[in-house]
């Protein structure tokens, strides 16, 4: 298989598992830091039960690697220190009585019509 | 080979050092540079499964990832200390990521490249006993875990 260059494309990750899946919370954020890694532009949405890992104080109650001190904090940080935008649901803050202040730093709130917009204008969209 | 220890983290006091992207430069000539990741970048890094190089005759500026290197528990960048042309890659690597870990300084090199302005570059970058300095306040700054060197690793003392 050609090994092409990607640099530049822009993904879109949409997670939809939060804090009472641990298992499902990693892997989507390694993505996007790999994504990242190589240069490509990359968002992270949360939406459904993906919201309630961006609440204040829950993230770090996650463990995700045994016998080490990375939760799902450290993860969340990681990924927006590799330049990876992260973006929440209105409508699921709502969902999880949630309101702007609950949030972690560095998120930012969207509507529907633009994940829509956005989904249609990125080259690829990852669903988890 | 000249070196020190800092907090069990190799620096070889003959290559130029960008600290903050932790990567090393070894002067080939005028123009052409290796360039690698440094021991306490490939102890943070943890074991790589997996490092992907960016093509012969592929441009970057610097601080742009020459490769990405991936482990169990890390994913990131190898961004390049220079402006220029990559013109030579280690092949070895892509069976093989672990001789970053193994031997970050040697067999691990990743790229050679063709540098723009290598003087303007190596200003910007640190060597010799600055190096070390740099390096004592960085993983005391970063709370760096003490370097430790997996089996097989090169050894300098």
């Amino acid at each position: 298989m050609e090994d092409q260059d990607h640099e530049g494309k822009k993904i879109l990750v949409i997670q939809t598992h939060g804090v009472a899946t641990p298992n499902r919370t990693y892997s989507p954020l390694f993505y996007a830091m790999a994504a990242a890694a190589m240069e490509m532009e990359v968002m992270v949405w949360f939406t459904m039960d993906g919201t309630n890992q961006l609440k204040k104080g829950e993230a770090e109650k996650v463990q995700l690697v045994k016998d080490s001190n990375v939760n799902l904090k450290t993860m969340l940080e990681m990924t927006m220190d590799s330049e990876v935008e992260l973006r929440v649901c209105q409508q699921s803050l709502e969902l999880w009585d949630m309101k702007t202040e609950d949030l972690i730093e560095g998120v930012e709130i969207l509507g529907a019509t633009s994940i829509i917009d956005l989904s249609l204008s990125y080259d690829h969209v990852m669903y988890f | 080979m000249a070196h020190e220890k800092v907090n069990g983290c190799v620096i070889l006091k003959d290559l130029y050092y960008n600290v903050e992207n932790n990567t090393w430069v070894r002067v080939i000539d005028d123009s052409t540079v290796a360039i690698g990741m440094t021991d306490v970048a490939q102890n943070l890094a943890g074991p790589l499964l997996h490092a992907k190089t960016k093509k012969v005759g592929t441009t970057r500026k610097q601080g742009k990832p020459i490769a990405t290197v991936e482990s169990g528990k890390y994913v990131g960048p190898v961004k390049s200390p220079v402006a220029g042309e990559i013109t030579k890659i280690n092949d070895a690597l892509s069976s093989d990521a672990g001789l970053i870990n193994k031997s970050p300084y040697n067999n691990g090199w990743i790229v050679e490249m063709k540098a723009d302005d290598l003087s303007s570059d190596l200003a910007t970058m640190v060597s010799g006993d600055a190096a070390v300095s740099a390096y004592k306040e960085k993983i005391e700054r970063d709370d760096i875990q003490a370097c430790e060197q997996i089996e097989g690793a090169d050894t300098y003392d």
